[in-house]
């Protein structure tokens, strides 16, 4: 048992940190503000450092390197800006990983590598406005048309849509069998006649991040875009989403760190009563509070991302990670708020962002309630 | 084309200081360490000297064994190869003996370029890289800001007091001290850093290298004493401006006396 991160964790730490303070951070406000993705900064240069393919073997343009690794990148990221963390998590774990788990080996060199080398960037899209929480609810149609298939129908709040060249796609291709069997995954690019981008939400929090709809309207696509075997969407999407929880465990992470240091640094200069705020108990014990839910979430993150890169299950390690994480990371920022008390509540200091951008990581890739179900029955059945 | 860059790792500054034991240093335990910030400089300058000339790149640390995790940082930044002097008593060494050290390995070497910082950021003597060329018998070129090589002759700028710079040229081989501005430090990039592991990371004993004795040494070392804090400025806005200028000609290098 061995608590220490590598050598090369350490440097992807220091490397990933230096990059987020120096070039991420300085944007991260006003981004917010505008509700402005910068391609640019928040991913074409992630690409340039490698971060875009991190977990994946150099034969497909990727560095490598372990989950763990993956895991402080989206962590560093998120500590100064949760919607760079999420752009990074959606391509790699939900749009390009699908491709690397389940891909031929010409989707591999086709779709993946570009990807994993940070020239196109990847969305998922299996929600709709009537399949949340229950994604075997859904509607979007494929029908096989000779060497193609015809797509049909809406999805909705799909992080990097619009941006992204590349799509992983659930669509329902045998009406008649069980609700999660007849669902299979595609490979769709943008671009595709018949795809089109519908409206961009308007979010409470991760603004710098654009979520849309994606709309499909007769759109062919090559029958070699199918991913995976016919039938098998679902457990295409369900293995997804199992690393995609760590990505997500970890902005969640990041963002409940940022907001401990900020805390921390705020109460150690802030006097009241002509002294720093953070000589009274009332104070310092809730930055002692946070300080260990944010250590426990982190534990459970890295134990999460070990077992993932070990080849040991992990479905259940990281739905416990993710529900934990984004927990503390929703208290561990509302506490920040209270700690900078007015400062804090507003958008001079970067707490009140930083508790709006928590708030997400409670909902998306399985709601909370949906991770205690997937906990709760493993541990029941 | 054979460069050799010389990097020291030091406390991040940020970092809280206490005197140690012997009162002759900084506490060493509980900081967290990185490389010293005008050695980035020059691990930068040699890596793009390397790319640029086809050259081979040593990159030179002496110290504990925690050291190797800051050439770590260079060879993924590009170094070829590290050279690390196992010392555990680096830190009380004075400028001679490190100078020294460096210049035993590099005298066999036959390196072209030698690359150091300009000074360390916690010891701050400024005397190692000019010792290494002197005991070397090579020219030195210090704080330089500009670095351009053109066959055997490099032409680099030196920053001098007060803004003003130097244009110097020297024909290899030769040292040079980096100072800040002399370019922008790249990042260690993904595949780099999980290239550096297989890089050959050679361990030699200080004792194999060390042949001089001390000529300085540290005698005490104390905090400095608590300053009052800021000063405040009265009068109108005409009266603030003139004092305010008075103070930036004075106390600093913001505007030309
Ligand atoms: C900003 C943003 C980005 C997103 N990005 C993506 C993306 O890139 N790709 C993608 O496919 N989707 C994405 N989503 C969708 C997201 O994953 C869903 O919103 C989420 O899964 C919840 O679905 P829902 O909104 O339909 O809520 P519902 O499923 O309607 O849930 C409503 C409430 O009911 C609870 N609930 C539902 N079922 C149960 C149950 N069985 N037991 C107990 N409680 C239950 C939920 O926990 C929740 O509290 C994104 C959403 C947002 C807001």
């Amino acid at each position: 048992m061995n608590f220490d991160l590598t050598e090369e964790q350490k440097l992807i730490k220091d490397m990933v940190r230096e990059f987020a303070e120096n070039e991420i951070a300085p944007s991260a406000s006003e981004r917010d503000e505008e509700e402005r993705f910068d391609r640019g900064l928040m991913f074409d240069k992630l690409g340039e450092l490698g971060l875009t393919g991190i977990v994946f073997p150099e034969e497909y343009g990727g560095a490598g390197a372990d989950y763990i690794s993956y895991a402080i990148a989206v962590e560093e990221l998120s500590r100064v800006c949760a919607s760079t963390g999420v752009t990074l998590s959606a391509h790699l774990s939900l749009g390009s990983n699908p491709i690397y788990l389940f891909g031929t080996e010409t989707q591999k060199q086709k779709f993946l590598t570009p990807m994993a080398k940070g020239e196109k960037m990847g969305a998922f899209g299996l929600t709709e406005p009537a399949a949340g929480s229950d994604a075997g609810g859904t509607k979007t149609t494929a029908r096989r048309e000779g060497d193609s298939w015809i797509l049909n129908g809406t999805k909705i709040f799909i992080t990097n849509a619009g941006e992204a060249e590349i799509y992983v796609v659930m669509a329902r291709t045998d009406k008649d069998a069980q609700k999660h069997h007849g669902i299979s995954a595609f490979i769709v690019e943008k671009g595709t006649p018949g795809f089109s981008f519908g409206k961009k939400e308007k979010k409470m929090g991760i603004r710098s991040s654009p979520t849309m709809e994606l709309v499909f309207e007769n759109c062919q696509i090559p029958a070699d875009n199918m991913l995976g075997k016919e039938g098998e969407g679902f457990k295409v999407a369900m293995k997804t989403l199992d690393g995609g929880r760590i990505g997500i465990a970890a902005q969640a992470l990041g963002i409940a760190q940022g907001a401990l240091e900020a805390a921390v640094n705020y109460a150690k200069e802030r006097k009241q009563f002509d002294n720093p705020i953070a000589s009274f108990q009332g104070i310092m014990f809730q930055l002692a509070d946070m300080a260990c839910m944010v250590e426990s979430a982190r534990l459970l993150v890295y134990q999460a991302a070990y077992k993932a890169s070990n080849g040991q299950s992990y479905t259940q390690a990281s739905a416990m990670a993710k529900l934990v994480a984004s927990e503390t990371a929703m208290k561990v920022s509302t506490q920040a708020v209270q700690v900078l008390g007015g400062y804090g509540y507003t958008r001079e200091f970067p707490v009140e962002r930083m508790m709006r951008d928590a708030k997400i990581t409670e909902i998306y890739e399985g709601t909370s309630e949906i991770q205690r179900l997937v906990i709760g029955t493993n541990l029941t059945r | 084309m054979k460069i050799l860059v010389c990097i020291k790792q030091v406390p991040d500054m940020e970092s809280r200081f206490k005197v140690d034991s012997a009162g002759t240093w900084y506490d060493t335990t509980e900081l967290v360490w990185r490389m010293n910030e005008y050695d980035e400089y020059g691990v930068e300058q040699a890596v793009q000297l390397k790319e640029q000339t086809g050259g081979d790149l040593t990159v030179l640390c002496i110290g504990p064994d925690r050291v190797k995790e800051t050439m770590k940082k260079a060879l993924a930044m590009g170094c070829d190869r590290g050279a690390h002097v196992n010392d555990p008593d680096y830190a009380t060494r004075d400028p001679f003996e490190i100078g020294a050290i460096i210049a035993e390995y590099a005298s066999d070497k036959g390196f072209d370029v030698i690359f150091t910082g300009m000074q360390s950021q916690d010891r701050g003597s400024a005397q190692v890289g000019v010792l290494v060329s002197e005991l070397l018998g090579i020219p030195a070129v210090t704080t330089i800001v500009d670095f351009v090589l053109e066959g055997s002759t490099v032409n680099v700028k030196r920053e001098l007091e007060g803004g003003i710079k130097a244009k110097v040229s020297v024909t290899l081989p030769a040292l040079f001290t980096c100072q800040l501005g002399l370019n922008t430090p790249r990042y260690p990039t993904l595949p780099n850093i999980m290239k550096a592991k297989k890089k050959e990371l050679l361990s030699i004993p200080v004792q194999d290298l060390l042949k001089v004795a001390f000529r300085l040494e540290t005698v005490s070392m104390q905090l400095p004493e608590k300053k009052g804090g800021g000063l405040v400025l009265e009068g109108d806005a005409g009266e603030l401006a003139d004092k305010l200028i008075t103070i930036l000609k004075e106390k600093t290098g913001v505007l030309a006396k």
